[in-house]
């Protein structure tokens, strides 16, 4: 039977096209329910249980199946999900609705469908014929769809009686919608409310707390004063943003300060991107990520960004007159030039809520329900949440979703979504900071290991098409040692000209990774490896990243080198790139390598040639740092790690050595050729890496801690910067100059990858070099894998496809993989953090010597170099009395009392683990030297030998 | 234009019957063939309508669309007319073969619309100077078999009472911006009035009487004939003569005469149709192009 949907639709260019879309009606759809007779002969298999008997609900004790509306779908998703939940029916109009949406909530739904046990079946009401309707005059297409899903219980209802009159199976409709229930109950379908059901199942009483707590409009206005302002309507915003009176942009909270905000403006032709937003009203309501309207307030309104550290610790709800002395903290005089652009949230565009980690802040209240839940991320407010479980879920990682934020509660309304396990248990922490960053850390899914090569794999003769064979080269690879992913390999060896041949092998990973398939689409998606403290999230599948395509000693390995012909001044006089085929002699570590190079008595073609590579890499930084290439410096700290426990019992700062830098040279001299090839051959697609110089102001802290210390640091150029750094020595403070490094670093912009077609500028800063890209380490960044693509295509060894020179695609590539490495970057930190709790718990209280790295208004950041700590001194606490603090901004300084603190001094602290508040441990300091009283915390806390691991560090050696 | 071929005999015989008031079929002078009207024949249009008249086919569909009002008339919407003459209805019109024949109608129906009562242009304006629906009037022959201008009158006007336009509304903000909205519902439509749209009666001289509604080959044996748009009210539009014989002002005069006596008879007719057709509701059968 054939029917036509026509309806209206607004075109993009603001007209009115009526679309007509033919629609057939069939009769051969089934109901999804094993053992009915009428649906026999329907194609699909049979999705429900003949006897729903597992659920017990006191408001319907016949077994049942459940039909949900679409806003139950939406909001109490984290319900359903849950496997007590089964035997549901989901309409195809309840479908597209979710889909039009809420992407998100429809791929869980989409997941749910298709798990078997859950026997959840999607019903095509919209094509069968006795369930489809039409859109009556005067209705709205929602009320259409609420009756189109009414008519299909009642439907289901008949259609099951039918099938078996004595059974009375019964089909229960939940709506949330007080009108459409009514309505359902005058047309005789049994319905109730997503709460009145789940209440019901005297079984599952934990399941109540899934619930989303979703405040009707109507008991709004009633219950407490207001705090917030209403937002706009969506309409409203659109033309405001039309027509400049607001700004679009991201909210960014700060981790900082709760009362504090930023908004990064989108479109770039704007002069003011960033704007201050400060105080809980103007930020109304706005949580980290959101997509917000802002609008700027008068100019008398501007304000600083304040430096106040302000943790939102209040446990009295509602506060809100504390709030607004602490507000007024923010509120000091400021020189003009301080003031930014300082707006208030008049609208939400989109929010980006998702479900977020952290653990509850039991009430003080014994038998209350209502919780609040602090999130692990400092920028994302406390919510509300409604349990009964609290005592269970005390001192537990859990998992917290928002449902909404009234406009007369302080903190948003939330519910319970999942219990990680117990805080500060290794699995756990490793667990929230994976879904903190969210980085994808399911193992491979079967779609993606079918497409692994089969074992034992070995290279056929087609491989060797288009493919060198340089297996009868002396390569071999060095790295740091417990490598498992090798994925760069060296060969030096001297012409018969006298010149020097020098051969970068690259793992041919874009062999084994075919565009477009699921393996593919799995690595772009995760576009990074993780490494954290003891753990590695592989980019690919452990096959290929630890073996096939690990470049290891003496097997045959698919490689993609790079081989320049130099002369003994490291001049490259020929460039050439193929694949190849290679068989590495020797895995190294640098230390390995160190020796061969440093011991005289060794020399087999493997030295001799570390010895040419050595020298050339010598020369080349040299010429790279006359450049002005930057040596910067961060504390970057290893850790030991207990080999049975996995505890961390030692941590020790990086060691550099010679051959850390020969490997590097190399590495970033094959990235620069690369680039230019693959430029020259696609100046429109190419991937490339860029670093932006930062603007001058980002260096002001930099340049006004030099001149605390009689310095003077030139930031001009990055030649000027490097060799003003490089002069900033002072000969009482030799760490000064690793201090200012790390400032210098502080400074800095992020690289980024990007594609050439949709930049201009392609200058990397750091490496002063005037095209860069990511060619070296295929297993573990997918961005190398794209160049890999392209410059297979563009020597000839590889056929290209339509994605690779598309740059919309490439370019939206990019956005994920800088997204992918940020966030690995900072579940890397986290997880340093982590151990670095772990392993002041183990040691319990010890004092150290540490620097002034950033003067706050009420704090100060210092760093530890022993340990590259970096922690902060509060001066304020709660139940002692307030120190004097003045605070200048110029220099800057804080003096406490009648001490003065500047940047880089040189003070004592006392670094202990403080689990006293179990929602956050965390490392607090407090100053020991130089004293002052009152403040400063006596030194007669043992202070721990530190030494003492040594011994145990050595007796892992072993 | 399709022709028949008829010999002198045969003409004779034509104009001695029309003398007689009694024409080949059996018709008077002033009587109109039977003519069949059904709209809403074309889904994805706003409006349109199938007329066919003895032999002769008309599809006329109207599509809505939002435009730019004319700058000499600020608050007014406007019509815009095109002509298909399909290569189905006479081999002739194959090619560009159609398309004189096409202009010259789509030109008549512009005459005929261009006054101020036919239709009300201003009810088409959304905001002046800024938006307005234009009603693109696309008026397909799928065959010809005498009397094309009557009949596409006739399915114009119905198409343009089948039409509904989307009622849309316009926000302003404080700034003065203006924005679009659409009603969600799609029968929250508005629809012409098409009391005063007028339809072409033709009238052909054939020998010292004229006729109503020619066949092919009573307007093979007419040298010139008259198109007089009338009202329903029976108030004449517009006029043109065609042909290349010559009419004396008496007979064009009495002719007028006829057009508004016979032009009220087919409006009264067509109006009562239409509202039929209309009381059915959605749920009419509909004949469509199969029937």
């Amino acid at each position: 039977m054939l029917k036509s949907r026509t309806f209206l639709k607004k075109t993009r260019a603001g007209g009115v096209m009526k679309i007509v879309r033919e629609h057939y009606l069939r009769d051969d759809i089934g109901c999804g329910a094993s053992g009915c007779a009428a649906c026999g002969s329907a194609h699909e298999g049979p999705v429900l249980e003949p006897q729903p008997l597992d659920r017990v609900s006191s408001l319907c004790p016949q077994p049942h199946y459940l039909l949900p509306d679409t806003n139950v779908l939406l909001h109490q998703i984290d319900v359903l999900e849950d496997p007590a939940i089964r035997n549901v029916i989901v309409l195809q109009t309840v479908l597209q609705e979710v889909r039009n949406r809420s992407a998100p909530v429809y791929k869980r739904i989409r997941d749910v469908t298709n798990n078997q046990e859950k026997h959840f079946y999607t019903f095509t009401n919209e094509h069968h014929r006795e369930t489809y309707v039409e859109q009556l005059q005067g209705e709205t297409s929602n009320d259409r769809n609420d009756r189109a899903i009414r008519v299909a219980a009642k439907w289901y209802n008949e259609h099951l009686k039918k099938m078996s009159a004595e059974n009375q199976l019964r089909v229960i409709f939940i709506t949330n919608d007080r009108k459409n229930k009514e309505k359902a109950i005058e047309e005789g379908i049994p319905a109730f409310t997503c709460e009145e059901y789940v209440k019901s199942l005297t079984a599952n009483p934990e399941l109540i707390d899934r619930l989303a707590c979703l405040s009707e409009e109507g008991n709004e206005i009633d219950s407490g004063k207001i705090i917030f302002s209403e937002h706009l309507p969506l309409s409203k915003l659109q033309q405001g943003i039309k027509s400049g009176a607001y700004l679009q942009g991201t909210f960014r909270a700060s981790r900082e300060n709760y009362l504090e905000a930023t908004v990064w403006v989108h479109g770039d032709t704007e002069d003011n991107k960033e704007i201050i937003l400060q105080g809980l009203k103007n930020l109304n309501r706005a949580i980290h990520e959101d997509t917000v309207a802002v609008e700027l307030l008068a100019k008398n309104q501007w304000v600083a960004p304040s430096s106040v550290v302000l943790l939102d610790e209040g446990q009295n709800e509602d506060d809100m007159e504390k709030e607004e002395e602490r507000e007024c903290i923010l509120k000091t005089a400021v020189s003009e030039k301080m003031l930014k652009p300082t707006g208030r949230v008049v609208g939400i565009i989109r929010r980006n809520w998702r479900p977020y980690c952290g653990m509850l802040s039991k009430s003080g209240i014994k038998e209350s329900r209502r919780h609040l839940f602090t999130p692990a991320d400092k920028r994302i407010p406390r919510i509300r949440i409604e349990t009964r479980q609290a005592s269970t879920l005390e001192g537990q990682r859990i998992i917290v979703a928002i449902d909404g934020w009234p406009r007369n509660s302080r903190y948003p309304n939330g519910h319970f979504v999942k219990n990680l396990g117990e805080v500060g248990d290794k699995e756990t922490e490793t667990e929230v900071l994976l879904l903190e960053h969210d980085v994808p850390h399911q193992p491979f899914s079967q779609a993606v290991l079918s497409l692994l090569p089969k074992m034992p794999w070995s290279i056929t003769e087609k491989d060797m098409k288009n493919r060198e064979d340089l297996r009868h080269l002396c390569v071999c690879s060095v790295d740091p040692p417990g490598c498992t992913d090798i994925d760069d390999a060296l060969h030096c060896r001297e012409l018969e000209n006298g010149n020097l041949e020098v051969g970068v092998h690259i793992a041919d990973v874009s062999y084994f990774i075919r565009p477009g398939n699921a393996l593919d689409q799995e690595s772009a998606r995760r576009g990074t490896t993780v490494y954290l403290c003891e753990k590695r999230i592989d980019m690919v599948p452990e096959l290929l990243s630890s073996n096939l395509c690990s470049l290891r000693s003496n097997v045959d390995r698919l490689a993609f080198s790079c081989i320049w012909e130099m002369n003994h001044n490291a001049e490259i006089l020929k460039t050439r790139f193929t694949k190849s085929v290679i068989n590495s002699k020797a895995s190294l570590t640098y230390a390995e390598a160190q020796m061969r190079i440093d011991s005289s008595t060794m020399n087999d073609s493997i030295t001799t040639s570390l010895r040419g590579l050595n020298k050339l890499a010598k020369i080349l930084k040299k010429g790279r740092i006359e450049n002005g290439a930057l040596t910067l410096s961060s504390p970057e700290v290893r850790f030991h790690m207990d080999s049975e426990t996995h505890d961390p019992i030692d941590l020790q700062t990086k060691e550099l050595r010679e051959t850390n830098s020969m490997v590097e040279e190399f590495m970033l001299l094959a990235n620069i050729s690369v680039a230019k090839k693959i430029h020259e051959e696609f100046s429109e697609h190419a991937l490339l890496r860029k670093h932006p110089a930062p603007p001058p102001s980002n260096y002001e802290i930099l340049v006004k801690a030099a001149k605390s210390k009689n310095l003077e640091i030139k930031t001009d150029t990055a030649k000027a910067l490097a060799d003003s750094l490089d002069r900033a020595d002072s000969l009482t403070f030799p760490y000064l100059n690793t201090l200012l490094r790390i400032l210098a670093t502080r400074c800095m912009m992020q690289a980024v990858y990007f594609c050439s077609g949709m930049d201009t500028d392609f200058h990397h800063y750091g490496l002063a070099s005037p095209i860069y890209t990511h060619f070296t380490s295929p297993i573990r960044r997918y961005a190398d894998i794209i160049v890999h693509r392209l410059l297979a295509v563009a020597v000839g060894a590889d056929c290209t496809y339509p994605e690779l020179t598309d740059k919309h695609k490439l370019a939206e590539l990019c956005k994920n993989l800088n997204f992918r490495h940020k966030m690995a970057q900072y579940a890397q930190r986290a997880s340093v953090a982590f151990h670095t709790q772990l392993f002041f718990k183990s040691k319990g209280i010890v004092s150290e010597e540490a620097y002034i790295l950033f003067v706050r208004k009420n704090a100060l950041v210092v760093l530890i170099p022993k340990y590259g700590l970096e922690g902060t001194v509060f001066f304020e606490e709660k139940d002692k009395p307030k120190p004097r603090l003045t605070y200048d901004d110029e220099i800057p300084s804080l003096k406490i009392e009648d001490t003065v603190f500047h940047i880089f001094d040189k003070v004592k602290v006392k670094i202990m683990l403080d689990s006293s508040n179990l929602q956050h441990q965390k490392i607090r300091m407090s100053l020991v030297e130089p004293q002052i009283p009152g403040i400063s915390v006596p030194t007669d806390t043992s202070n721990m030998d530190i030494s003492e691991p040594e011994t145990k560090k050595k007796k892992l050696q072993k | 234009m399709a022709f028949v071929a008829l010999s002198e005999a045969e003409k004779v015989y034509i104009v001695h019957g029309v003398q007689e008031d009694l024409r080949v079929d059996g018709r008077g002078c002033e009587d109109y063939r039977c003519v069949e009207v059904e709209t809403d024949v074309v889904s994805n249009t706003s409006g349109s309508a199938r007329v066919k008249l003895g032999h002769t086919d008309i599809l006329v569909g109207v599509k809505a669309e939002m435009g730019t009002p004319k700058l000499e008339k600020p608050n007014e919407g406007y019509l815009e007319f095109f002509v298909d003459c399909s290569a189905n209805a006479t081999p002739e019109f194959e090619g560009r073969g159609g398309d004189d024949l096409g202009t010259e109608i789509a030109n008549t129906l512009y005459r005929i619309f261009n006054n101020k009562s036919s239709v009300d242009l201003k009810s088409l304006c959304i905001s002046p100077r800024e938006h307005c629906w234009i009603l693109y009037v696309d008026v397909l022959l799928l065959e010809c078999g005498g009397n094309l201008f009557d009949a596409i009158s006739i399915a114009v006007k119905a198409a343009l009472f089948n039409t509904r336009i989307p009622r849309v509304r316009v926000l302003e903000d404080e700034e003065g911006l203006k924005d679009i909205e659409l009603s969600d519902d799609p029968y929250d439509c508005i629809q012409l009035s098409v009391e005063n749209v007028p339809c072409i009666v033709t009238l052909c001289k054939i020998g010292y009487r004229h006729v109503v509604d020619a066949t092919l080959q009573e307007e093979a044996c007419s040298l010139a004939s008259l198109l007089v748009s009338v009202t329903s009210k029976g108030v004449v539009t517009c006029m043109r003569k065609v042909g290349k014989g010559s009419l004396d002002p008496e007979s064009v005069f009495e002719m007028m005469e006829t057009s508004k006596r016979v032009g009220k008879v087919l409006h009264t007719s067509l109006q009562s149709v239409l509202h039929k057709e209309e009381s059915l509701g959605p749920k009419r059968q509909k004949v469509g192009f199969l029937g």
